[in-house]
């Protein structure tokens, strides 16, 4: 049972009525703006999470605990980290057991994510849709190939994909009808094997099974969800009476023309990396045990009553406004310019954050201007996504 | 403790030196202090040495500075402390001096700016400054440092952007006479102001330039003062001051708290005050740095650093001149000597022998703020002992 869908799309528009991904996004941060989406409704505790993306920022290392920290989950839970297409998180929704957050996320070329909460039987007092295996059908028709370089090869055939790929895999899978929406290929492609006025999705990778799940729930109306990547082919049964849903897709604007400049790599110190990702991740400041004074970063003693190490962690309010700001122009090797940074002062805690702006054209800030906090990768170092929060103007409730 | 003068001051030209290193500045800077020196200087006299630099070109600054100077047989100390690297080295001169273990001591402050490549400097300068997890991977470079609080005073205060084009403008003029200055160009208000952006608020002209060069000083104890000259400039006043690092943790970014606190801790030990001033060197990296120093200092009264440009109070032949050399704006910003040189400059001014004088200087304040604005420097010089 689906409890909840939350979907997100970054503000950039892209060619075609696609989005592209801001300089500070990527799968991972993309994939954690929609399952806080998911999330924001009642939920049973999530014990996995399962992000489904051919767009991994790393084929080894820290995907799983910046994902984790993002969502606000523990780093009990488990992560699965899966590359796939959309018949791939079609299939991961469908064979979900309760307590698993299905996240699919792409990148390119056209840029989303959405996430599925998969609640338990009855837990939580409230409904949900359901998902029900309906047709699977794996084969190979390999026109696009990308290796572990990231060197992608493509054989542009259209009709031999349609021919070989969707329609001879539909045929396979042996549907009882006609799919309502097939994610995984471009509409007008996918429409002439759909009955009705199929749904437009925004991707055509891991995320589109779920916009597709969202866009019938916003419908109202369910049916045969079908997905397909290459030959690959999945459909399930959608009913999603019940689901809740929270989209966090703004009106798609131009990305401003930003240069960036060669130089050398922004230096990593793994120590220092390492001492306050808890704390950065989960957007934390330190508490003093003694006199409950906040410091952001955690201090070892308390500035107010000299008290040593005793803080504990407590989340800080993602909210604030604008106390300074300034916008970088002059080429910064490494980072993309003009960027604009600023100094916020959280909601009602007397903490202030450095922070970079997202979300908006450089300059565009003021002092005074809302907006929140929202976890974005602020820098490559040395190879490295070093991720923290960025500040996202805009009208946000005191 | 025993009062303290300088007898000696000298400095390189200011510029890109490509041609030069840090093993060549050093000895030009000395030998023309020694040159200043109206009795001369027995390089043999000379007790202890401190070093002022930021940065360590060529590797181990107290060495180089002995090594390339023939000083093997005394003590050299290296300083750093940001931007305010040269007057500290000159503050641990004058303790040594005064507490009476030795009489004449060596100032030497030099940087190497251009020394690495324009593009690397922009990191390795923040890793010097910035917490290497929160706040390096931002990208906030030196100028952005100081845009944050020049930002929030334009805010706060009834200054604008004209104004600090008008600093900018006063202090290329003020350069024009100084053959050691970095820039010699006359700019107007309009070319200030319609210059590319660099980092908002600051367009290309309100920027200091990334100088290359070396300031020395000799400093002697009142009872050997004799030996060197009869026109001695006595240290009145010293001070240091701090302020937290982190920009989200400075309360108010309309002022330096860095700088009051140098100040108040310079003006008690010299017994001098802001009213007592003939000629100040004022920590311009960036224009609007000099307005809210106006402010911090006692030039001004808070909120109102402006009128004193508009009145052209400080330019000189006004009421309290600054940055009569063309400050860092425009004789340029080696970190480590700059403090050094203030000090030169003052040096001769208090003597009458700048080549930009303000007529009848006797008492001058040198200041610099910096780092990631959490340190400063603040010095008095007169000519009057006491």
């Amino acid at each position: 049972m689906i409890t909840a869908l939350g979907t997100y799309l970054p503000p950039w528009g892209g060619p075609g009525g696609t989005r592209r991904p801001g300089p500070d996004e990527d799968a991972i941060t993309i994939a954690v703006a929609a399952g806080r989406r998911a999330l924001d409704a009642p939920h049973p505790e999530v014990a996995r999470v399962v992000l489904v993306t051919r767009d991994l920022p790393l084929l080894e290392g820290g995907n799983g605990a910046v994902l984790l920290a993002g969502l606000g989950l523990g780093r009990d839970v488990e992560v699965v980290e899966q590359v796939g297409g959309a018949p791939a998180t079609l299939d991961a929704v469908s064979t979900a057991s309760p307590g698993t957050l299905v996240i699919g996320a792409d990148c390119t070329p056209a840029t989303g994510a959405a996430a599925a909460l998969v609640g338990g039987g009855g837990g939580g007092g409230g409904g949900g849709g359901t998902v029900t295996p309906a047709g699977r059908v794996t084969r190979s028709l390999p026109l696009r190939v990308r290796d572990l370089g990231g060197t992608v090869r493509e054989d542009e055939d259209p009709r031999l994909q349609r021919e070989r790929g969707l329609r001879a895999s539909l045929s396979a899978a042996g549907l009882p009808g006609k799919p309502v929406s097939l994610a995984g290929v471009g509409h007008r492609d996918g429409a002439a094997f759909c009955e009705g006025d199929p749904p437009v999705l925004p991707t055509v990778g891991a995320s589109a099974a779920l916009f597709s799940l969202a866009a019938l729930a916003e419908r109202g109306a369910g049916g045969l969800v079908a997905a397909i990547e290459q030959a690959t082919f999945s459909a399930v049964r959608w009913d999603p009476s019940g689901v809740a849903l929270h989209r966090d897709e703004p009106a798609p604007r131009e990305m401003p023309a930003r240069r960036s400049s060669p130089g050398p790599e922004i230096k990593i110190a793994f120590t220092a990396y390492d001492r306050a990702f808890d704390a950065k991740l989960g957007w934390e400041a330190g508490r003093c045990g003694s006199c409950a004074t906040l410091a952001f970063p955690a201090r070892h003693r308390c500035l107010t009553c000299g008290s040593e190490g005793d803080a504990v962690m407590v989340p800080l309010p993602r909210t604030g406004s604008v106390y300074t700001t300034t916008t970088v122009h002059v080429p910064v090797p490494g980072l993309e310019t003009p960027y604009t940074l600023a100094v916020v002062e959280l909601d009602d805690v007397g903490v202030r954050a450095l922070v970079t702006v997202t979300d908006s054209p450089p300059g565009s800030l003021e002092i005074g201007d809302r907006g929140r906090l929202l976890l974005r990768r602020v820098a490559i170092r040395a190879g490295v996504p070093d991720y923290g929060y960025a500040f996202s103007p805009g009208e946000v409730a005191r | 403790m025993r009062r303290v003068a300088i007898v000696g001051a000298g400095m390189t030209p200011f510029a890109e030196h490509f041609d030069l290193g840090i093993k060549e500045l050093l000895p030009m800077a000395v030998s023309e202090m020694a040159e200043s020196v109206d009795k001369g200087l027995d390089r043999a006299d000379i007790d202890a040495a401190w070093f002022g630099e930021l940065a360590t070109t060529d590797g181990f600054p107290a060495g180089i500075l002995a090594d390339s100077c023939g000083l093997l047989d005394i003590p050299v100390t290296h300083v750093e402390n940001a931007c305010a690297t040269g007057q500290d080295a000159l503050r641990n001169a004058v303790f040594g001096v005064a507490s009476g273990l030795m009489d004449v001591a060596l100032v030497v402050g030099a940087d190497k700016v251009r020394e690495t490549s324009a593009r690397s400097t922009f990191w390795d300068w923040m890793g010097m400054t910035r917490d290497m997890a929160w706040d390096y991977p931002l990208g906030l470079v030196a100028p952005a440092n100081f845009a944050l609080h020049v930002r929030r005073y334009l805010h706060e205060a009834p200054a604008t952007r004209e104004h600090m084009a008008m600093i900018a403008v006063k202090n290329h003029h003020h350069a024009m006479s100084n053959p050691k200055a970095h820039l010699h160009q006359e700019i107007t208000v309009e070319q200030v102001l319609g210059a590319p952006m660099v980092v908002e608020p600051f367009g290309l002209y309100d920027c200091t330039p990334q100088s290359d060069g070396a300031a020395a000083l000799l400093v002697v104890g009142e009872e050997v003062v004799d030996r060197f000259t009869h026109r001695p400039v006595w240290v009145r006043g010293i001070g240091l001051g701090l302020d937290r690092v982190m920009h989200q943790h400075k309360a108010d970014m309309t002022t330096f708290p860095p700088t009051t606190k140098a100040a108040k801790a310079a003006y008690a030990m010299s017994g001098l005050g802001p009213r007592d001033l003939d000629v100040a060197e004022v920590h311009d990296c960036f224009t609007g740095v000099e307005l809210i120093s106006y402010e911090d200092l006692g030039l001004a009264e808070r909120f109102r650093g402006h009128e004193l440009v508009e009145a052209h109070d400080t330019t000189v032949g006004g009421r309290i001149p600054v940055n009569p050399s063309g400050g860092l704006k425009a004789k340029g910003h080696p970190p480590g000597a700059t403090g050094v040189a203030q000090c030169v400059e003052l040096f001769e001014q208090i003597r009458g022998e700048a080549s930009n004088q303000v007529d009848g200087a006797r008492v001058g304040l040198a200041h610099n703020i910096g780092g990631p604005t959490a340190v400063s420097a603040v010095t008095v010089l007169s000519a009057d002992r006491s």
